[in-house]
């Protein structure tokens, strides 16, 4: 019985475990291979190994673009963390009968194209647009300040991209949130700042990791963003990888960039892996939005 | 009176675990049979090997003479009502109990006249045409009923069915599951933890325990004369004291000596040799108990004692009697008009007798059943509940 | 107990926040003026100009074909991979789970990178049809998770409940196995469907010179393009979003729960 069970299993698994090993863990695995192969002169992979290209990555701009990356990253998760809390906790406690409403509102920007939404913020930030002007306006910039083209445009255009994500699950999370707690503590003289911080926020703190790691990864990662609305100095990894790729068609060089990226990524990764088969309640991983 | 249903010597392990330990059982048919025990106790195990669900690893099932044992669940002509009614949810009531008979191939027009008969016995004509998720918990048991009965078994398997209701509504649906047993007639197997439901609907009982059968017999026989001291405190209450069989007085009675009592005489039909450690079960009602000693015949015994708790019923009052250790549960029934009497008060000193006959000598329980057994209070407002 | 009113003001800040550009486009696409700053008046020319770009409609098409075959495949592997994941609880599966969460967790550009390098690695030429091979690898796992929590919620007892009552294998099967899955099958069909029509990155990636799906489009437009143009596009496109969104919200209210 059990033989014919394990080869059921294998049936079963086959498919999507061979497809996904073929197009998904290869390739990964290929890319830190690539770094020691040379590159073609005509934009391929050339023959044989070498060092070089690993040499070459030792760049002395990379560092800057790195740490850019790491704190760029680091602050969209900040912000959008800061914004999703009060957010997700305000959308649990209004009456149930808003809540399908209020998830409606907060998911539809985030189902429309994800590229056109970034070409609003172009145009919205643009030194004829009309944040300038009302800023401007208001007096607070110089009416020959860029808007665009600066860390501060990407950094705002991803938060406003990852922002849903964030939401998501700290709203999932305080739904289930037993708020007779923070009624208990505010009858015992807590303020209500004191109770959200030492009550609501360490009552969903899993909500609050995943909804970390589900911005901080896609950050790290970004590239749309930092090419459409950044400039040459709100570099991030993402844009130097699509552009030693396409622009000075060094693959191998750019596979060395992958991999560094890749290992970035690899602690939060591991992290979000173990919290999943932890998981003893079964949540479907929030959906993460191409960055 | 044929043996309908029979479970020959049937085991099933799973790893390691042995969950049903070699049971054999008959059935009788159209008997309305409970097979009662705690969680754990192989009786969910057992249901699902009638129904086809599990295969037993020792031992034969037979229905009517035929050995269903290899044969698959769809195949027999057994059906079961799941605890969880495993209504199927996005077909209505209508459908789900037509399912059956659909896969049966049956035309139409006769598929829809037993509905029809199915609806009107369950009482769910209004409800026939929502889905299982706009009806309530109740009403998802009578489908459950109506689905399986229309099949016509020769037996139905019932697991647990009243588990997820609330009180109230189990109380219901309890005499609904009475009223549609005597109605229909066929064959119940009915598993359940709770006592009361057993006891109140049972023909005969199984009670289990670590995957054996304890005791089989009638509702009364099961509680009047437990085999076993799991039995005794499983069903209902009951006042353990530790003792020391002794030598046989007359042909079917023993004494009996328990610490801090007096010489004690007991009913003993099991023959347990003297020297032997045995428990001595006596349920609360069968107790007598007054401010004067009684004058009585030999067979009783009368012992004195303390009176520590009081809990008046109205009907009946219930007595916390301290001999030595012992803090013993009576029961005692107000038959007559109370108020002039002078009533037993806190701190009394009393009398308490029970008949020989009204006591059983059982041997002792294992520590790890402890848990599973009502046994008397250490003080008022700390009632055990049965089972 | 008073109430703190920052989180309503928060949350309606969030709000505004997410729509401000959406709306800010949408008018501006009815602005004859071609930059967005200043309005000069009410004007479709920016869609009349849109009708006549024909690259644009090869695009769309080939966007459409390529979400369309991704969709069916990925739903079939997604279906068995979240039936391998529930029903057997082995070492096999430990990893097979990894294999299908770690692609929702890695930021795109790796895995575009990735399948890119493997292509041009084994020779295999870029055009749509690597294009599909990525929106398959990435949608899987999409799937996967959505029919995963299907099946978590779904009571095994039913399967039980259809053979007791006499139904074999393939009448379980289709009868009760197949309708129950459905809405979740479907739910991840349309995951998948939105994801592959919206994918930027990957297919970026992975297309090769003379195929181009209708983001990579926007994307040359969003660069080197007239701005006015785009927005057109962008309305029309944020119009269908919407009553997508609105079409399956009423879908899944009428339904009445299936469980």
């Amino acid at each position: 019985m059990s033989r014919l069970r394990r080869l059921y299993e294998g049936l079963v698994t086959a498919p999507s475990f061979v497809w996904l090993t073929l197009l998904f863990l290869i390739p990964t695995l290929i890319v830190f291979a690539i770094v020691f192969k040379p590159a073609d002169p005509y934009g391929g992979i050339g023959s044989g190994w070498t060092l070089e290209t690993l040499r070459s990555l030792g760049n002395p701009n990379y560092p800057a673009i790195i740490w850019r990356t790491l704190w760029l990253s680091l602050l969209t998760t900040a912000f959008c963390l800061l914004l999703a809390l009060p957010t997700g906790y305000y959308m649990a406690r209004v009456d149930k009968k808003w809540h399908n409403t209020l998830l409606l509102l907060v998911i539809t920007p985030f189902m429309t194209s994800f590229l056109v939404r970034i070409f609003a913020w172009k145009t919205l930030l643009h030194p004829e647009g009309l944040i300038k002007q009302a800023l401007v306006f208001l007096g607070l910039v110089h009416p020959d300040a860029t808007l665009l083209y600066t860390p501060e445009a990407v950094l705002l255009v991803m938060v406003y991209t990852e922002l849903p994500f964030a939401i998501l699950p700290i709203f999932t999370a305080a739904e289930k949130f037993d708020y007779h707690l923070v009624e208990a503590a505010r009858d015992l003289g807590a303020g209500p700042l004191t109770a959200f911080f030492r009550i609501f926020v360490p009552g969903i703190s899993r909500a609050i990791a995943t909804a970390v790691l589900v911005v901080l990864i896609p950050a790290l990662g970004s590239y749309v963003i930092p090419d459409v609305v950044g400039g040459p100095n709100s570099e991030m990894i993402g844009n130097k990888i699509a552009q030693r790729a396409f622009a000075d068609r060094n693959l191998p060089h750019a596979s060395g960039l992958a991999a560094i990226l890749t290992l970035t990524v690899l602690l939060p990764l591991v992290v979000s892996l173990i919290m999943q088969t932890r998981s003893a309640e079964k949540h479907p991983p929030i959906l993460q939005e191409k960055a | 009176m044929s043996e309908f249903l029979e479970i020959v010597n049937v085991s099933k392990h799973f790893g390691s675990l042995c969950a049903v330990d070699g049971v054999s059982l008959s059935i009788r048919k159209g008997e309305f049979f409970s097979l009662l025990g705690p969680s754990g106790c192989g009786k969910t195990t057992l249901l699902r090997m009638l129904a086809g669900f599990e295969q037993p690893d020792t031992g034969r099932l037979l229905l009517n003479s035929q050995d269903i044992t290899p044969l698959p669940p769809n195949k027999r002509k057994v059906n079961t009502i799941f605890q969880s009614y495993a209504l199927f949810p996005h077909l209505t009531v209508r459908q789900n109990i037509a399912f059956g008979l659909q896969v049966q191939k049956l035309p139409t027009v006769e598929i829809d006249a037993e509905v029809d008969k199915m609806l009107a016995l369950v009482q769910l004509e209004a409800e026939a045409d929502k889905k299982p998720a706009l009806i309530s918990g109740g009403q998802k048991q009578r489908v459950a009923v109506a689905r399986a009965l229309i099949m016509k078994p020769q037996v139905l398997l019932l697991d647990e069915p009243l588990a997820a209701l609330d009180l109230k509504l189990r109380q219901k649906m309890l005499l609904e599951l009475d009223l549609i047993h005597d109605e229909v007639g066929i064959t119940f197997v009915y598993v359940t933890h709770d006592q009361g439901e057993a006891m109140s609907l049972s023909d005969r009982i199984a009670v289990m325990n670590h995957g054996k059968i304890e005791q089989v017999g009638t509702p009364a026989e099961i509680y009047e004369a437990p085999h076993s001291s799991f039995v005794a405190a499983f069903i209902g209450d009951t006042n353990f004291f530790e003792g020391e069989a002794r030598e046989l007085v007359g042909k079917e009675y023993s004494r009996l000596t328990i610490e801090g009592f007096p010489d004690l005489v007991c009913f003993n039909d099991k023959n347990i040799s003297a020297g032997n450690p045995v428990y001595l079960s006596v349920r609360p009602e069968k107790f007598g108990i007054g401010r004067a000693r009684p004058v009585l015949g030999p067979n009783h015994n009368i012992v004195p004692g303390k009176v520590e708790d009081i809990i008046y019923l109205g009907g009946m009052t219930k007595y916390w009697v301290r001999v030595d250790e012992y803090k013993i549960a009576i029961n005692q029934q107000h038959n007559r008009f109370f108020l002039d009497e002078e009533p037993i008060r806190w701190n009394d000193d009393v009398w308490i007798w029970w008949h020989a006959d009204d006591g059983f000598m059982l041997e002792r329980y294992s520590e790890a059943d402890e848990n599973l057994m009502s046994l008397p209070p250490e003080s008022v407002g700390e009632e055990g509940t049965p089972g | 107990m008073k109430r703190s009113r920052l989180p309503f003001f928060v949350t309606l800040g969030v709000l505004l926040f997410f729509y401000l550009p959406i709306v800010v486009l949408v008018v501006n696409s009815f602005n004859a003026s071609a930059y967005g700053g200043h309005w000069e008046g009410f004007s479709l020319r920016w869609y009349l100009k849109l009708m006549g770009q024909h690259d644009i409609l090869t695009a769309l098409e080939n966007t459409a074909i390529i979400a369309v075959t991704a969709t069916l495949v990925s739903c079939i592997l997604g279906t068995t991979a979240a039936f391998a994941l529930h029903y057997y609880k082995s070492a096999l599966q430990r990893y097979h789970f990894v294999l299908i969460y770690t692609p929702l967790v890695v930021p795109e550009i790796l895995m575009g990178m990735s399948m890119l390098l493997a292509f041009v690695a084994l020779g295999v030429k870029l055009g749509l049809f690597t294009i599909f091979l990525a929106h398959v690898t990435f949608c899987i796992s999409y799937v996967a998770m959505v029919v995963l929590a299907r099946l978590q919620d779904f009571d095994m007892a039913v399967i039980e409940a259809a053979q007791d009552l006499g139904a074999n294998w393939w009448v379980t099967a289709w009868r009760v196995l197949a309708p129950m899955l459905a809405p979740g099958i479907a739910s991840g069909a349309l995951l998948a469907l939105t994801l592959s029509f919206d994918d930027f990155v990957i297919s970026f990636f992975v297309a090769g010179p003379g195929s181009t799906t209708l983001p990579i489009r926007i994307y040359s437009m969003i660069k080197f393009g007239s701005p006015a143009v785009l927005n057109a596009l962008s309305t029309l496109l944020l119009v269908v979003t919407f009553t997508l969104v609105w079409a399956s919200q009423k879908l899944t209210s009428n339904k009445g729960e299936a469980l």
